[in-house]
């Protein structure tokens, strides 16, 4: 027997025989394999409505809240929980659809992650402690939170008051602010309503509608009317492909930086070329005329032709429309060139205010997180209560966040994960998820005028120690001795008694048609443009060509990073590089053959604020003088799933330039990019560009579309 | 054997193969003659069928006796009082699931009717906590099983010409038995796929996998 040594071939082999004589063995005996008996528990209702059914869903109205769109949704509860979220097709923002993130809710609602208990110092507490030491510590707290509105908001602002009056830092860094302060100072109007499908053209400068700016949802449904007969066309000018980018006709790559310079460009080309007029805006008007072709082509490395081509297409398609985010410049520029082309009142009309200014949106910057960071650095700030951001995450080094917070006395979170901010506070409240608690949110981006979104439970806690956001606002505010809110025992008290006074009805019925419509109609007004909008229009002058600079952009999925302990997101592919659970740095061809890399190759990124390492991923639908990392990935703590990747942030700069103007997500910086000599497989959801004659999408060309499918 | 000898091709590994088939074979044979609850069919035990147009297996399962939270008597309910099955069971004709009466359908009857007795008072005690008892689950198929109670009683009883809705016990009886005769429950007959199967084949059921799995 010396000779049965057990190898791989020998192995098959009796493991087939063996299969086999087992097989035949059970063949002619009648097989009783049963199922378990007693094994599982089965519950029943208490006392359930009659339309509830054990095995059937019922689907229940409520607001998604996974970014600040606050996306109307329909979730669909069985057996007292909740399944799957679809969107609401009553709600205006997004017309019964929503996004990959808001799907996902459901897996960060059940994530077995979350806090479970309130901990003061790291050590789990009761509710009546931490809340005591917030009521006798936390006067005169800052608020940091994220975009909110609605009756939170409310809240948070009855609170600051009566404790003293804290200043509110509200932190996005995947935001609207260049168009808001662009719209402001051209229009009076930061929110006014964008029509994509009335535009016969869109040119888009960094705002990239379809993945993360402003409200996707919605743009993609105009989009889709957009591209209907007669197709518009969608032109982007941005330094690094988006979403946005790589579904238009034409995209132009401009250097880092110099995209408020093409804008002007285009501007000098339509009064030149075309005799648009720019009367009654004469400093916009001289900022077009410096701006000449060569000029552009020197300062961005867009051609005149490009240019040309831009304006030509915005002349023949009216009406237009012009979508900045890239910078405040470029934002600026772009509301004068939509002045100038008569987008406004055709595809740019005015929004609504709400009557209850108090419950307004709130829309978050990182101007914000810079003046947190500088104001805690400063010691201005004695205490802080944190909800709905990550500044520690979010920060870059230059920041020096952790400095900053350690000089903050007392620091509540009021969070449903731990992350990088609430490993440093004092005390951490858990929140329950959105799916399991009351609130009431006004869109800021698309919704019909006055609505508010509500956001209603759909099933129990999770975990029975949370408490709903507003709970524990309501339950902080009559801590810190603010009026009116005596006698409300919870939340929904204070929310049913403000909706009823909203709608102007407290019956019953009324209220039960407000949740089953999941929205509710606040008394608005709208808003009137202003007339001129004459603004001085500048441009930031780029890093020259040649030199690599860093930009980070925001891909739907990871966000800014809240999404990172989500698997569903980060098994998604990113929408341009097609990676999946891991960061690369994108970079042209043309450069990663100079620097000697390609993909899968490990780089050292390095810049003033420090270095990253991570893999390239090469492509053209990048300048050739920009290194992009999309953010959200490379958390340090934020639990199992969000430790891969590396995140760019830390090593932007915030602080450089003009504080009021820079924003995280269009700021760039000088960077340095050396091999490391590594490399491993990028795992990627589609590693071949080519289809190599597989038709898997089949194609054809405009001019044959022409002739043989009537087009004109 | 000496070394000059021409040596036939020697299969070393031969005694490996038969011995591993043995002990394989050994393996399912012995699970299932040990198996305590193996019961082959026994026609004369099993009660005559009274589905009409119905011609279903007879099989029988001697299910254990699992212990429940609270001690209910279907034969007391269900047999000796002639509560109709659907009484209580009532999403069985309109789901997937039969489904556990809610406690509040027991209350009705039980805030009067023999409250004095220990099990009564406490399911009261769990009513009044606002807690549902946990009841262990005894006819089950695997998840990925999907078995529609509301389909097969449309087919046996209410789209069944020769049925009133008051005959249901009986075609409940085809796949749980006489529920009549037994305490909180027990399992009754065997749930294996070839108890659905030979059902399936009998009444002209549909033979496609994906219908019951998906």
């Amino acid at each position: 027997m010396s000779k049965t040594k057990i190898d791989r071939r020998n192995f098959l082999k009796v493991l087939g025989l063996g299969t086999a004589g087992a097989a035949m063995a059970g063949c002619d005996m009648p097989s009783y394999v049963t199922s378990e008996e007693g094994v599982e528990k089965v519950y029943s209702y208490l006392a359930p409505e009659e339309y509830v059914i054990p095995g059937i869903g019922v689907w229940y109205a409520s607001t998604c809240q996974q970014c600040p769109q606050a996306c109307g949704v329909h979730g669909r509860v069985r057996e007292g929980r909740v399944l799957k979220l679809e969107g609401n097709p009553d709600t205006a923002t997004n017309a019964g659809k929503i996004c990959q993130m808001g799907q996902s809710a459901i897996q960060a609602h059940f994530h077995p992650e979350r806090i479970q208990n309130p901990t003061i110092g790291g050590k789990d507490a009761t509710w009546d402690d931490a809340l005591a030491l917030i009521k006798e510590k936390a006067s005169n707290a800052s608020w940091v939170t994220g975009a909110v509105s609605g009756h939170q908001r409310v809240l948070m602002d009855v609170s600051r008051e009566a404790a003293g009056n804290g200043r509110h830092y509200a932190i996005e860094a995947v935001n609207t602010r260049a168009w808001e302060d662009a719209s402001a100072a051209t229009l009076g109007d930061a929110n006014p309503n964008l029509h994509i499908d009335k535009a016969r053209a869109v040119l888009t400068i960094g705002a990239d509608f379809l993945g993360t700016w402003g409200n996707p949802v919605q743009a993609m449904r105009d989009y889709g009317n957009f591209r209907n007969a007669p197709r518009g066309v969608l032109m982007a000018i941005e330094p690094a492909m988006s979403m946005t980018g790589a579904n238009a006709d034409t995209w132009v790559a401009a250097r880092p930086g110099s995209e408020a310079a093409v804008v002007l460009g285009v501007g000098h080309v339509l009064m030149s070329k075309h005799g648009v007029s720019a009367a009654g805006m004469p400093s916009a008007a001289s900022a077009f005329s410096a701006m000449n072709p060569a000029k552009v082509k020197d300062l961005s490395g867009v051609s005149e032709a490009q240019l040309n081509k831009i304006a030509d297409t915005l002349m023949a398609n009216s009406p237009s429309l012009v979508i900045a985010n890239a910078s405040h410049a470029a934002a600026h520029a772009a509301q004068v060139l939509n002045l100038m082309l008569g987008n406004v009142g055709q595809t740019i009309t005015p929004g609504a205010s709400l009557a209850a200014g108090a419950m307004a949106p709130v829309s978050g910057s990182t101007k914000d997180l810079v003046g947190f960071a500088m104001d805690a650095n400063a010691g201005k700030i004695g205490a802080a209560i944190i909800t709905g951001t990550n500044p520690t995450f979010l920060a870059p080094k230059g920041l020096d966040m952790s400095a900053a917070l350690s000089k903050i006395g007392f620091k509540v979170a009021i969070a449903d994960f731990h992350d990088e901010t609430t490993k440093s506070c004092d005390v951490v409240l858990p929140m329950s998820s959105p799916l399991e608690s009351w609130g009431t949110h006004v869109p800021a981006n698309g919704a019909a005028p006055g609505t508010v979104h509500i956001q209603q439970p759909l099933m129990e806690n999770v975990y029975a120690n949370t408490r709903g956001l507003g709970d524990i606002l309501l339950s902080v505010a009559q801590g810190a001795g603010a009026e009116g809110l005596d006698g409300f025992e919870d939340y929904y008290g204070y929310l049913r008694t403000a909706v009823s006074a909203m709608i102007g009805s407290d019956m019953e019925g009324d209220w039960n048609k407000v949740l089953q419509a999941g929205f509710a109609t606040a008394a608005s007004a709208p808003t009137a443009f202003k007339a001129g909008g004459d603004v001085a229009l500048g441009f930031s002058e780029p890093a020259s060509a040649g030199t690599l600079t860093l930009i980070t952009s925001a891909r739907q999925g990871m966000f800014d990073g809240r999404h990172a302990n989500l698997p569903w997101l980060q098994e998604a592919p990113d929408q341009i590089n097609k990676t999946v659970w891991d960061t690369c740095a994108e970079l042209h061809p043309a450069t990663a053959a100079k620097l000697g890399v390609k993909t899968g190759d490990y780089v050292s990124i390095n810049t003033a604020n420090g270095a990253i390492s991570t893999r390239v991923f090469t492509y053209k639908g990048i300048h050739p003088d920009a290194v992009n990392v999309p953010m959200g990935r490379g958390h340090t703590d934020y639990g199992t799933y969000a430790e891969n990747g590396v995140n760019p942030l830390t090593i932007m700069d915030a602080t450089s330039g003009d504080r009021s103007s820079t924003e995280l997500l269009s700021s760039s910086i000088a960077a340095t990019v050396t091999p490391t000599g590594e490399n491993r497989y990028l795992v990627r959801s589609m590693d071949l560009a080519e289809q190599h004659g597989r038709k898997l999408v089949a194609t054809i060309t405009a001019d044959q579309f022409d002739r043989n499918q009537g087009g004109a | 054997m000496s070394a000059d000898r021409p040596q036939h091709k020697s299969f070393p590994w031969i005694r490996t193969f038969i011995g591993t088939a043995v002990i394989g074979a050994l393996i399912v044979l012995g699970a299932q003659v040990f198996e305590q609850q193996l019961h082959p069919v026994a026609p004369g035990e099993a009660p005559a069928p009274r589905v009409p147009g119905a011609d279903f297996p007879m099989d029988t399962f001697d299910g254990k006796d699992v212990p429940q939270p609270i001690n209910y008597s279907h034969k007391l309910h269900a047999g000796d009082l002639g509560i109709n099955c659907l009484y209580c069971h009532t999403y069985a004709r309109r789901s997937k699931v039969a489904g556990i009466p809610p406690t509040a359908k027991c209350m009705g009857c039980h805030t009067v009717v023999a409250d004095d007795k220990p099990e009564i008072q406490k399911l009261t005690a769990m009513w009044q906590k606002g807690e549902s008892p946990a009841w262990n689950k005894v006819n089950d198929t695997p998840d990925f099983v999907h078995f529609s109670h509301e389909r097969h009683l449309q087919k046996f009883l209410l789209n069944n010409e020769d049925m009133n809705i008051e005959d249901a016990p009986d075609v409940c009886a085809m796949c749980h038995g006489d529920m009549n005769t037994v305490g909180v429950a027990k399992k009754m007959k065997p749930l294996t796929m070839g108890f659905c199967v030979t059902c399936h084949e009998k009444n002209n059921g549909p033979a496609d996998c994906t219908r019951c799995h998906k």
